[in-house]
């Protein structure tokens, strides 16, 4: 119980009231002829009754006019206010200091058992609260019903959840209840930018603007009008919203993660089906055709050889678009490992061998040239790409270079090149989308410029010098550690 | 008149199967099929191939099982054959015991010159002194000749080497490499490896830009790819 916030009317009862009872002791111990001491002890007690029903004021007063009585009434000479004998004027002002002592320590204890009561209130309220909190936003999409219940648990009687876009002060409304004045956005959105909670005095109770904090950041405004509730009970439950806003945010990108993966795993499948599907009649093509080449004489071998090279490239694009597929689905992820450049250029003439069976690849890895750090199978796939372009593009007689050499400008990069002497491009400034240049425009140079990015490097081409293109690719250097001991 | 080495070719396609099987017989193989793994490890016991061929996505038993039941106790040689080449797949079935990896679709010449890598290694006893193609490697004298020339190596250097071409035509892991040559020193990473066989490779390869011997095996480790002369 809080004397102090009771109405005045009460308050003034409660003092009359209490007098009287003084007056009523006063009457009593006369009646009863009660001595001095005896007296003393019952306007002590009763100055403890009044402490504890009545408010500070009212017990000073009380305290003072009980000793008026006692020292009119009980101390001799009785009936004047003066005291002869000096030991009286001991018990008297030890009885004054007595209730005022007992008074205030009567109100103090009433105070903090007030105190605690509200305190236990709150912690009900906020409990009762996470506890809705938790059972609305279980689930996607219920975050207005949730902020509703935590206005009406703080005893609002209007307002509602403003949210914030990702990095901007954007507003997104979840719910609102009661009257949206114009004004309202822009204190909100001062809310939002200085981070403190805004109070204004209002009809019932009042208004106030509580930002909702989540790791420094504010992610949105709880508005809370008409309500009398504690700053901190609402402060409180601006917390508890604030993580179930963010909970709700945790839970829709779980259910997108969720479908992601799932899209993912089914992508995978299918991929593993097609892969298994494409790839063995392919074997068996490639098999047959190796056995059909060596039961048939020319001419006949000449249309042999035209069809393995025409399944040779079928199988090359397969593995390509899956490689490239496997990339997208995130089935599989670059696995770079130090590859030295003249192992990727064996592997290319060794993946090409219809391509090196017709034309000659010369070879140049520079002796200071780092190892490549890129996905082996990745970067094979890139050179192949760009050797068949370069076939393609060029006389049959004339060689294709390889070349490895450390980056002109980049330390840390190496920079592979495919030359020919084709016809090379139409110009400088269109190399890269020359229409005219189909062979090196095609599906192929868009599979390597695709591979090469994924493997942090880039495509690009240029005119050789004396005629032809060059096709580079620049992909990073691999840094080994100085070994221990290189003489173990 | 040696007699012919049998091949077991495992696969759950009847059209690779059969293709196999008349390819190899054609190159002079004896040539045993079987649909999956647990086919595949009947007619293994019964039988006693030279060499295994498998696949290794197969119904009831796939391929990697099928490794497994093999590798308890027999070193019969196993080529796996799969669709899959620059996964986990790859590391997984060397690691369960299969000797060497060939990625669908495939040619004829790298398959039968697998195989006979294979069948090479499975009769060979420890030789001391393997020849290759311009390359003399004398293990019991530790000299290495390359063009009539002396090749001065590390000790570490030899190591390695020893090891490799000791296993021609099977790819050889980093981690079979330290435990061969460090004895498996924890603190040896895969990039002192590649540092050493990269030292190794300038002296004893011709030309670097055409590496003639050791030749990187992708995730893997390192494949000696000369064939020692008869």
């Amino acid at each position: 119980m809080n004397s102090s916030s009771d109405h005045p009317l009460k308050r003034t009862a409660r003092a009359v009231f209490s007098q009287l009872i003084i007056g009523l002791v006063t009457f009593s111990a006369l009646r009863l002829h009660a001595n001095a001491a005896t007296s003393g002890f019952a306007f002590l007690i009763t100055i403890l009754g009044i402490a504890v029903w009545t408010d500070l004021s009212t017990s000073l007063v009380s305290s003072f006019v009980a000793t008026l009585c006692y020292n009119y009434f009980f101390l001799p000479p009785v009936r004047t206010f003066t005291i002869q004998d000096p030991a009286n004027w001991v018990a008297l002002i030890s009885f004054f200091i007595a209730s005022i002592v007992a008074t205030r320590l009567m109100l103090r204890a009433r105070m903090q058992a007030d105190r605690a009561e509200s305190r236990r209130m709150e912690v009900e309220a906020l409990y009762a609260l996470s506890i809705q909190l938790f059972t609305a936003t279980n689930r996607v999409g219920a975050l207005g019903e949730a902020a509703s219940r935590a206005l009406a648990n703080v005893g609002a009687i209007g307002g509602g959840l403003v949210l914030f876009g990702n990095g901007t002060y954007d507003q997104r409304l979840i719910c609102w209840s009661g009257p949206r004045e114009e004004e309202i956005e822009d204190l909100i959105a001062g809310v939002g930018r200085h981070k403190r909670t805004l109070e204004f005095p209002a009809m019932a109770g009042r208004d106030v603007y509580l930002p909702l904090n989540i790791g420094g950041d504010v992610i949105g405004v709880l508005a809370a009008r008409g309500t009398s509730t504690a700053l901190r009970a609402l402060e409180s439950a601006a917390t508890l919203v604030a993580l179930a806003v963010e909970r709700e945010r945790f839970l829709a990108e779980s259910a997108h993660v969720q479908a992601l993966e799932e899209g993912d795993a089914l992508k995978t499948s299918l991929l593993r089906a097609l892969s298994h599907d494409l790839a063995t009649p392919l074997t068996s093509i490639a098999l047959q055709i190796e056995r059909l080449r060596e039961m048939v004489d020319e001419p006949a071998g000449v249309v042999v050889h035209d069809i393995a090279e025409h399944t040779g490239r079928l199988r090359r694009r397969i593995e390509n678009l899956l490689a490239m597929a496997r990339l997208e689905a995130r089935s599989v992820v670059p696995r770079p490992e130090p590859t030295p450049a003249a192992d990727l250029f064996r592997a290319v003439r060794d993946h090409l061998p219809l391509v090196v069976q017709n034309r000659q690849i010369n070879v140049r890895v520079a002796p200071d040239c780092p190892d490549v750090y890129v996905d082996p199978s990745l970067a094979l796939e890139i050179l192949a790409n760009l050797v068949e372009n370069a076939h393609q593009a060029s006389p049959a007689e004339m060689p294709i270079e390889l070349t490895a050499f450390a980056h002109p400008l980049d330390p840390e990069r190496v920079r592979l090149e495919v030359a020919d002497r084709g016809s090379g491009l139409r110009s400088e400034s269109d190399v890269n989308t020359d229409p005219s240049d189909t062979p090196r425009r095609g599906l192929g140079l868009e599979i390597a410029r695709s591979l090469s990015n994924a493997s942090g490097g880039q495509v690009t081409l240029t005119n050789r010098p004396g005629g032809g293109a060059i096709a580079r690719v620049d992909l990073p250097g691999a840094c080994y550690p100085a070994p221990e001991e290189m003489s173990a | 008149m040696t007699s012919r080495a049998r091949i077991l070719v495992v696969d759950d396609d009847g059209g690779i199967r059969n293709t196999l099987e008349q390819h190899l017989i054609m190159n002079g193989f004896d040539v045993i099929t079987a649909r999956d793994g647990v086919e595949g490890f009947d007619r293994f016991n019964a039988t006693r191939p030279d060499v295994v061929l498998s696949d290794l996505a197969m119904p009831r038993a796939d391929g990697f099982a099928l490794i497994q039941q093999i590798r308890t106790n027999d070193s019969t040689p196993i080529l796996v054959l799969s669709v899959r080449g620059g996964d986990v797949d790859k590391v997984r079935a060397l690691d369960l015991g299969a000797d060497d990896f060939v990625v669908k679709p495939f040619s004829s010449p790298e398959l039968l010159a697998r195989i006979r890598a294979q069948l090479r290694r499975s009769v060979t006893t420890r030789p001391k002194k393997l020849d290759f193609p311009e390359l003399s490697i004398d293990f019991d004298k530790r000299r290495v000749i390359q063009r009539d020339r002396e090749v001065r190596l590390t000790p570490t250097e030899f190591a390695i080497l020893e090891l490799l071409a000791r296993h021609a035509g099977r790819p050889v892991s980093f981690d079979e490499i330290v435990a061969a040559v460090w004895r498996g020193a924890p603190s040896t990473s895969n990039d002192t490896v590649r540092v050493h066989v990269g030292a190794l490779r300038r002296k004893i390869e011709p030309d670097t830009s055409d590496p003639r011997y050791i030749v990187t095996e992708p995730w893997v480790g390192y494949r000696f790819i000369a064939e020692p002369l008869a």
